[in-house]
């Protein structure tokens, strides 16, 4: 871990340090009877990625100003949250925005599989890198829940843009608060993030905050890959 | 014959592409996808048969067990790899006009938004039940699809989105695609999208998972 500025913190993940079974891919995207047929791929795809050095992650903790009428603000930026992420973010004293990414290597290699027309493989591949994102910004987020509890303070679940009513849009006041090609990540004019298997977000963080283990009823995207998963 | 299409039907079905595929287990030694197809062709059975009565009814199938969460993605895309087993006989035929498609779908994700696993599922199941499809990728905007239509004549459009605040792009497109011509059929899907959101843009048709879209293609082509 590597601490940018007195908010800032920067990590950089191998993919072994991030313990991914085929478990996990099964978890966030079911693969009936081929669980058996895919293991060793997918064990010697992830042992082709140990090399890889852009799985990164970090945060920025600041403090919290308003949040009301579904909106919260920071740092004197305003960020259009709407209703619901604002509601569960209201009690929080201070911010964690987050950017996280499993760089660009997984996504390349499902690319390369497709196009090959090895459809199952690319698939594999892709849901791959969105556990390897997932778990990386787990273990940030796990190393910070840590440093909380022992000053008394907790965290809410981590929102992001683009889901609950929050545009995507607002992606650009995010990475605004970091550093430039923060963990290697980049936003275009369509405020979409690349590496595509990347993550932004926010988490409350409070005295008075809580995690949410039933958010999912809330939210509109009823197909959504994350639905009712135990983590995200 | 008949048992031959059965055959073709059933190896789309269950994903087995060739002899040498190891999937499904059950199968494993038997001809596949690639092999029956072949065999089809030079007993007499004519492409357009082959396609309707064996390919697209396997294809069929794994749509409906798909929309009853009897199969999961990748399922189905080993059945898409085995229909494209198949359909890689077929295509001289079509390509010589021996035997037709249904239509032209015209394909894409919406501005602002990236994902396309459902996409390219869609993609499959559409071209495997008998149409061409023409892929425009993702961070679609609305006047790359109004240019293919233009050049497709006739061509039904696709819009997928899965982030909820791409919606909005989406309703943009449809209502820049109507502008420009309102007889376009416009179809939507994605993980936020609903019948409701549909009928507020003035989209032609929402459809919950791929085989919806199939459907619908086929109510609009007969």
């Amino acid at each position: 871990m590597e601490i940018v500025a007195n908010n800032i913190k920067e990590y950089c993940f191998s993919i072994n340090d991030l313990n991914i079974t085929i478990e996990d891919l099964e978890e966030l995207a079911p693969m009936g009877d081929m669980i058996e047929m895919y293991r060793d791929f997918l064990n010697s795809e992830i042992q082709k990625l140990s090399s890889v050095k852009s799985i990164k992650g970090g945060y920025v903790f600041v403090e919290a100003q308003e949040a009301e009428k579904g909106k919260i603000r920071t740092n004197n930026i305003t960020f259009d949250t709407g209703k619901l992420i604002t509601a569960y973010l209201k009690r929080s004293s201070h911010y964690v925005f987050f950017i996280c990414t499993a760089g660009n290597e997984v996504s390349s290699r499902s690319k390369e599989l497709m196009n090959a027309g090895e459809l199952v493989e690319g698939y594999f591949l892709d849901t791959l890198g969105s556990v390897m994102v997932e778990k990386a910004m787990d273990q940030i987020q796990n190393e910070l829940n840590a440093e909380l509890k022992k000053i008394g303070l907790s965290n809410t679940n981590r929102y992001s843009p683009g889901y609950c009513d929050w545009d995507v849009a607002e992606q650009s006041k995010l990475f605004s608060l970091f550093p430039q090609q923060f963990a290697g990540v980049t936003i275009n004019e369509s405020c979409l993030m690349h590496p595509v298997k990347s993550v932004s977000g926010i988490m409350g963080i409070g005295t008075d905050v809580k995690y949410n283990d039933h958010v999912c009823i809330e939210c509109n995207s009823t197909n959504c890959i994350y639905r009712d998963k135990k983590k995200h | 014959m008949e048992e031959l299409l059965e055959k073709i039907a059933a190896c789309v079905d269950t994903g087995k592409i060739d002899a040498k595929s190891p999937y499904p287990p059950t199968m494993k030694g038997q001809d596949g996808a690639d092999e029956l197809t072949k065999q089809a062709l030079d007993a007499g059975v004519s492409p357009a048969d082959i396609l309707e009565k064996g390919l697209m009814v396997g294809m069929e199938i794994v749509g409906n067990k798909f929309r009853e969460n009897k199969v999961f993605v990748p399922q189905v895309l080993m059945s898409a790899k085995a229909m494209g087993a198949g359909m890689e006989h077929l295509k001289p035929f079509f390509a010589s006009g021996a035997a037709e498609r249904k239509g032209t779908f015209i394909l894409g994700t919406v501005e602002g938004d990236l994902h396309d696993i459902g996409k390219n599922l869609v993609s499959m199941m559409v071209e495997g039940n008998g149409y061409e499809v023409i892929d425009l990728g993702t961070d679609v905007k609305a006047e790359d699809f109004i240019a293919t239509a233009e050049k497709n004549p006739g061509s039904v459009i696709g819009l997928s989105a899965l982030l909820t605040t791409t919606m909005g792009n989406m309703e943009k497109i449809v209502k820049t695609i109507k502008e420009k011509d309102s007889n376009i059929k416009v179809c939507i899907g994605g993980a936020p999208v609903n019948q409701e959101f549909c009928e507020k843009i003035g989209a032609d048709s929402f459809n919950a998972d791929p085989q919806g879209v199939v459907e619908y293609l086929n109510a609009l082509a007969s």
